[in-house]
């Protein structure tokens, strides 16, 4: 449930001038599937996610999540997502319940309703242990945990993941993971940002392979295996990102 | 904006900031702890200054009369200086062994040798250090009789008395025995005038008794008056600003900020609950401060004693004072929160957000330290100023002066709040930006700008452009005018004005329109354009003369011009007046502004400024750009007005060459006014003016009335030309050949960005 179209966003730099860091994507993610954006550092992940999350405006194109626009309804499109990002931290001087609980009452949230929905989460992320640990003396692990808990508190249809398994180690990881196909089971449209194929592979259903700001190819992984005719994700990752670059490279040689 | 979301960020966020204990530190222990510690301190020096023996070198010691004496049984005498300062009196009377002294002593004696030599400073100074004494008094020649000695010999008796003025303890050893002096001469006059049988009183022939009408209340409200609203300004932006830093660039830093901005929550909701959290800190640490220093001042007060409170008139701050402050701590509170806010939100880090502290610091000094002066009052023209008439306003309320404050207590508040609005839709707008919420970590070089600003040239310059091109001519304008020298006659003035104007204010715009954008003809505005809009501008500026005359007169009566501008002027009416005709007048100070500063200002800068996005914003700034560079104060709000009608012109027409005609026409209407002077009313303009003292020209109501009328009129055809002119379809007009000659010449020095 997630419409992509012609989305571009420039930004101006003082090293690379003006710069294009998304350059017209198109997609489509649906319900119940996992939509993989995968791609080197600098591809333009990050940029479309957040403004996926309105957390940045595009500079031109349409993005519809959930039947809403995000340049015209943003508060809208904010009930319908919840975004977890690497760079999105938790507060060190809150406590896990305190944190959750602020989010929930941010949705909108009735004081009743967030509460059985704050206990079931606490449950089931086995979370009651740190219930009042403050943000600042927890491990890693239990950060992202929170930051899931928080992403979900007002069970939005959509979930945005950028790069959330960077940095935690496999055990966290793999329980990330787990949450997360947990929640398309539950029939969430999730988008999920990544460089490390293995997961990709385990997770998508359909994925699209980024670089420098454009689309290079999309579709269900088995689909791509077919049409490039490599089997393995990693190589074919490689290979489209080198014949970008080469083409790039004769494209500048020439002008 | 929903309430229920501001408030509950504003409870997260001072629940955050009180478990923050560098934040509670700096903001709320500090505070408690800094005063009394102060207080401790000040009791110590107090007491060391007051127990503080004077040592004093006495060379000649023999040399001093018996009767009426100076110095009984080694010490003062006790009938010239109290107990409590004759203890504190050494005397240091070791015979002199060194041979210098003894001659310098000599000298003394034998020729009447002034103590202004720069040897014997030296030796003094040197001996007073090694003997650890703060003061050397010698007498050189023999006054055994000097009751008779003063009344018969001619040359006088001296004492001479060293202090070393770089050292306070040398003066107040000074202030002591010079005391003790003045009670033995006139001692010793009164012993002269009884031996001769004449009353003593000859020599004091009335007495002079002062008193102080003001009550205790009165003299401890005046102290008061003008420490406690700088306290309270002082602390109020150091209250806000470190709980900023961490609401805005701590978030940045620790990466919460996104998640909240992925949030329902508005950017506008987000900054304002931030906002009353740092207003909320911001308060609670100023009244802190004024709860801390008045229990600390109360108990420093008791232990000096009675007789600092009577003599210093410092006592307890009288209760309606405490009043006042409370009342005006909010707007305050809010002004300098959310200045501190907007610094704080541009700043990636905690670190870079701590060092915007100085510069807004700096910056809101001058103004807390104005309403300090001894001068400053509170009058229309000062309570217009921000942060200084608040100050001033308060100083006059806790000092009881309610009926001379009252008048101005809407003005105060107008502006106050006008800063406040002001200065919250600046961090809401901070908040709304994406490249101030997500600037890029870039390392900043020199020569990456440089390159930066060559590769990306557009057509018109930047905001950015604007700013650094009115900065560069402030620069300038203010160290050539340190360097240059006034000039005195017309040759050196005329050449003088033409060479700054084009050094300072046309070369910088020129070059910038030159090196930073593509099209440097369209970026300084030289676009051809009707001959009807010129006359305009040329009408229009006789036509509003009237009324910029009215506005400089409303802002003399505001802000009194001082002696100084008045002997200024006095000398630049001399100058003129040894000009060679009026046409050299004309062209020196009509023409040559009205081309050069047009360039820069009507050209370059509000070129650059209108890439804001608005018309209205981009001819404010750039009159206030155009208006602080006239040095001179009042000036600088009549050009700000002057700058208002003339970008008015450069919008709508598109020409630069409108507005010269404007300012050229504007500023010999000025010169010839003043060099006519009353001779107008006599000559054949006598409708138009009036001499109301016989040496001040003004302009007659009615006639005045009509031209402004006018004047308006010539606006709305000038607005309705530039509506006229932007519905037409844009066809691009072919340039001249020399234009695209220049053009050329430019590309092939310049390369060009080509996403362009």
């Amino acid at each position: 449930m997630i419409h992509v179209r012609q989305l571009t966003k420039t930004y101006s730099d003082l090293q690379k001038g003006e710069f294009v860091a998304l350059d017209g994507i198109n997609f489509d993610a649906m319900s119940g599937q996992i939509y993989g954006l995968l791609g080197p550092n600098g591809a333009g992940k990050t940029t479309a996610l957040r403004i996926l999350s309105t957390v940045l405006k595009p500079t031109s194109g349409i993005a519809m999540i959930n039947g809403y626009d995000i340049v015209a309804e943003p508060a809208k499109v904010r009930h319908q997502i919840g975004f977890v990002s690497t760079n999105t931290a938790i507060y060190d001087r809150m406590t896990a319940w305190e944190i959750i609980r602020f989010f929930g009452l941010l949705y909108g949230m009735p004081e009743d309703k967030l509460q059985i929905r704050m206990e079931s989460i606490f449950d089931r992320f086995q979370m009651n242990n740190i219930r009042n640990v403050l943000g600042s003396t927890m491990s890693t692990g239990m950060k992202q945990k929170v930051s899931i808990a928080r992403a979900i508190i007002h069970d939005p249809p959509v979930l945005i993941f950028d790069e959330a398994t960077s940095g935690l180690d496999i055990l966290v990881a793999r329980e990330v993971l787990k949450t997360i196909e947990l929640l398309r089971e539950q029939g969430k449209c999730i988008l999920f940002s990544s460089h490390i194929m293995s997961e990709v592979r385990r997770l998508c259903d359909q994925i699209a392979i980024m670089n420098r700001g454009q689309i290079l190819a999309k579709g269900p992984i088995e689909k791509l295996s077919d049409q490039y005719e490599q089997n393995d994700l990693e190589e074919l990752f490689y290979d489209l990102i080198a014949t970008h670059e080469k083409k790039r490279e004769q494209v500048n040689a020439l002008v | 904006m929903k309430w229920s979301n501001v408030s509950l960020i504003y409870c997260r966020e001072l629940r955050d900031q009180l478990r923050d204990r560098r934040t509670l530190f700096t903001v709320l222990i500090l505070p408690l702890l800094l005063y009394p510690l102060m207080g401790i301190a000040m009791l110590q020096v107090s007491q060391f200054m007051r127990e503080h023996p004077t040592r004093i070198w006495l060379i000649g010691a023999d040399n001093l009369p018996n009767s009426p004496s100076l110095l009984v049984d080694q010490k003062i005498n006790p009938d010239l200086v109290d107990p409590r300062t004759r203890e504190l009196i050494e005397l240091d009377m070791s015979s002199e062994d060194d041979s210098r002294i003894q001659q310098l002593v000599e000298q003394f004696k034998n020729n009447q040798q002034e103590p202004i030599s720069g040897i014997i400073d030296r030796l003094l100074r040197i001996e007073m250090k090694q003997r650890d004494v703060d003061l050397a008094v010698i007498v050189p020649q023999p006054m055994s009789s000097l009751s008779t000695d003063a009344a018969a010999s001619e040359t006088r008796k001296r004492i001479l008395v060293f202090r070393n003025s770089a050292s306070d303890k040398s003066n107040m050893a000074a202030d002591r025995f010079n005391s003790v002096l003045s009670t033995w001469q006139q001692q010793v006059a009164s012993t002269t005038l009884q031996k001769y049988q004449l009353d003593p009183n000859v020599l004091v022939p009335f007495s002079i008794t002062q008193a102080d009408v003001a009550s205790r209340q009165n003299k401890s409200a005046a102290l008061w008056s003008k420490v406690l609203p700088f306290i309270i300004v002082i602390w109020c932006l150091t209250g806000a600003f470190y709980p900023a830093v961490d609401l805005c660039a701590g978030e940045k830093e620790r990466g919460t900020f996104e998640t909240l901005l992925s949030s329902p929550a508005l950017r506008d909701e987000i900054a304002i609950g931030k906002l009353l959290t740092v207003i909320s800190f911001s308060i609670v640490t100023s009244l802190l401060n004024l709860i801390s220093m008045g229990f600390t001042g109360f108990f420093v007060i008791s232990r000096l004693g009675a007789g600092m409170v009577k003599t210093a008139g410092i006592g307890a701050p009288p209760v309606e004072s405490i009043g006042w402050l409370l009342l005006a701590l909010l707007p305050i509170s809010a002004l300098f929160s959310a200045v501190a806010m907007a610094a704080a939100s541009f700043a990636r880090s905690s670190k870079e957000g701590q060092y915007y502290l100085v510069p807004l610091m700096m910056i809101s000094l001058p103004l807390m330290m104005l309403p300090m002066l001894p001068a400053a009052k509170l009058d229309l023209g000062t309570s217009l100023i921000p942060v200084s008439g608040l100050m001033l306003l308060l100083r006059g309320l806790i000092e009881g002066q309610y009926q001379e404050t009252m008048p101005f207590v809407g003005p105060v508040c107008a502006v106050t709040l006008v800063c406040c609005w002001l200065a919250v839709r600046w961090v809401v707008k901070q908040f709304n930006s994406e490249s101030v919420l997500f600037r890029p970590s870039e390392r900043f070089g020199l020569a990456t700008w440089m390159k930066h600003v060559m590769r990306e040239r557009h057509d018109l310059p930047s905001v950015g452009h604007a700013v650094l091109c009115g900065i560069i001519i402030l620069v300038l304008k203010f160290f050539v005018g340190m360097v240059i020298e006034s000039p005195t006659s017309w040759g050196g003035f005329s050449k003088q004005t033409i060479i700054v104007l084009i050094a300072t204010v046309g070369t910088p715009a020129v070059l910038m329109a030159i090196i930073l954008t593509r099209k440097p003809f369209k970026s300084l505005r030289l676009r051809k354009c009707s001959i009807s809009m010129l006359l305009a501008g040329f009408l229009l500026a006789f036509c509003f003369h009237p009324l910029i005359t009215w506005i400089t007169s409303v802002v003399i009566q505001l802000y009194p011009p001082s002696t100084d501008m008045a002997v200024m002027q006095q000398l630049m009416d001399n100058i003129l007046s040894g000009s060679p005709g009026v046409w050299a007048i004309i062209a020196v100070i009509a023409i040559a502004p009205a081309i050069i500063e047009e360039l820069a200002f009507r050209g370059f800068i509000l070129s650059g400024m209108q890439s804001i996005g608005s018309n209205f914003k981009a001819i404010i700034f750039t009159s206030i750009l155009f208006g602080v560079a006239h040095a001179v104060f009042q000036q600088t709000i009549i050009t700000f007005f002057v700058g208002c009608v003339l970008g008015f012109i450069a919008v709508r027409t598109g020409s630069i060459f409108p507005c010269m005609a404007y300012h050229a026409v504007h500023n010999s209407v000025y010169a010839l006014i003043s060099r006519t002077g009353p001779a107008l009313v006599d000559g054949p303009f006598g409708w138009l003016f009036t001499s109301s003292n016989g040496s001040h020209v003004e302009y007659r109501f009615w006639p005045a009335a009509l031209l402004t009328g006018l004047g308006v009129l010539l606006l709305v055809w000038i607005w309705e030309y530039g509506s006229a002119t932007s519905t037409k379809t844009v066809v691009t007009k072919p340039s001249s050949p020399w234009q695209q000659k220049f053009d050329g010449w430019i590309k092939r020095f310049m390369p060009r960005s080509e996403k362009r």
